[in-house]
């Protein structure tokens, strides 16, 4: 069961680690200029939300408004901190099962196949939480996160959980062929 | 780098693929969770305390509800993160530890430790079924304890062997 020493990994495609790096690069920045710009992102939103007060139900009631705003700004926080989050740990997945995509599957086309697939919706499902918070002060926070459902998170983040299901079932098979 | 065996990488996708599925049906299930944590709670009125008395009994269900909840959402985080220990620790054995016993010893090591995070998943359905208080003990005395050394055990192997070459 234990494999030889010179049993070595392939290595993705180059465009593969460079996509996975520029995420954790953006992930740092994203985390970084969450802390350095707090101030100035939460008056960003909040002008953002005052010039929607319909989308986020604001009544004109200083006292309800407020705990609106709160609650609102609340969630956008939360989206930056979930795509700091997530963006360096799917830039590792993407890494990780990449590599092994490489290296386990020996045909071509289900091979690229499955480095598209682990590629794309690892670099785009963690774009969603940006988009998320980008779209709150516009769209208010149940119809931004709507979108970003739609436009990232099932189809990136679909593409994820099938690749590896994919991969891992062609580990399975290697194993008992083995 | 030296690649480990097949079942060591098989282990870690795994771990990886169910991180990436709870995350996912954390998200879409939420409410239906919390419901199914609340009637698990009523089944059980005698294990969690509850009295019969309005206010008291809401607070024992909401500390519940949140632990199992909690639960949950540990096992998608830790997931996540222990497949990728498993997968770049284990590709740093098979690349430094040259003696085969001493590698079939840290993979054993590693590979347990990555099944850490369903020690959550015993958390959440602990607290369900046996209190808040009991469940926590049981997951953490019997699973999360020793899956958690493992994982230690192994990758101060690692870090030993690294520090030996």
């Amino acid at each position: 069961m234990i494999p030889p020493p010179d049993a070595t990994w392939r290595l993705p495609p180059r465009g593969v680690l460079l996509a996975a790096v520029v995420l954790l690069v953006a992930a740092e920045i994203g985390g970084a200029s969450m802390s350095r710009y707090k101030l100035e992102l939460t008056r960003w939103a909040r002008t953002g939300m005052l010039a929607h007060p319909d989308v986020h139900g604001l009544v004109g009631v200083r006292d309800v408004d407020e705990r609106t705003l709160d609650e609102a700004l609340f969630r956008f926080d939360a989206g930056l901190r979930l795509f700091h989050m997530h963006a360096e740990g799917m830039a590792l997945v993407v890494i990780a099962t990449t590599t092994v995509a490489a290296t386990l599957a020996r045909s071509a086309l289900p091979r690229r196949a499955l480095i598209i697939l682990l590629t794309v919706g690892g670099v785009g499902y963690p774009l969603g939480y940006l988009i998320w918070s980008a779209l709150i002060p516009a769209y208010g926070v149940e119809r931004s996160k709507a979108i970003a459902e739609w436009l990232f998170w099932i189809p990136f983040g679909g593409a994820t959980i099938v690749a590896l299901l994919w991969l891992a079932t062609l580990t399975a098979a290697r194993m008992v062929r083995r | 780098m030296g690649r480990p065996p097949l079942v060591v990488v098989f282990v870690a996708l795994v771990i990886i693929a169910l991180g990436e599925l709870s995350g996912a049906v954390l998200s879409q299930l939420r409410p239906a969770t919390a419901r199914w944590a609340a009637a698990r709670i009523a089944a059980n009125p005698q294990v969690h305390g509850l009295t019969g008395s309005a206010e008291y009994d809401d607070t024992v269900r909401e500390q519940t509800v949140f632990a199992t909840e909690a639960g949950l959402s540990f096992f998608h985080t830790h997931a996540e993160g222990t497949g990728l220990v498993l997968f770049f620790a284990a590709t740093l054995v098979a690349s430094v530890a040259r003696r085969r016993a001493l590698r079939g010893a840290l993979y054993t090591l590693l590979t347990v430790g990555a099944l850490f995070p369903l020690g959550y998943l015993v958390y959440a359905v602990a607290v369900l079924q046996l209190g808040r208080d009991t469940g926590i003990e049981l997951a953490e005395t019997w699973v999360l304890t020793p899956l958690g050394s493992s994982a230690i055990l192994g990758l101060l192997g690692l870090a030993v062997v690294l520090a030996r070459r």
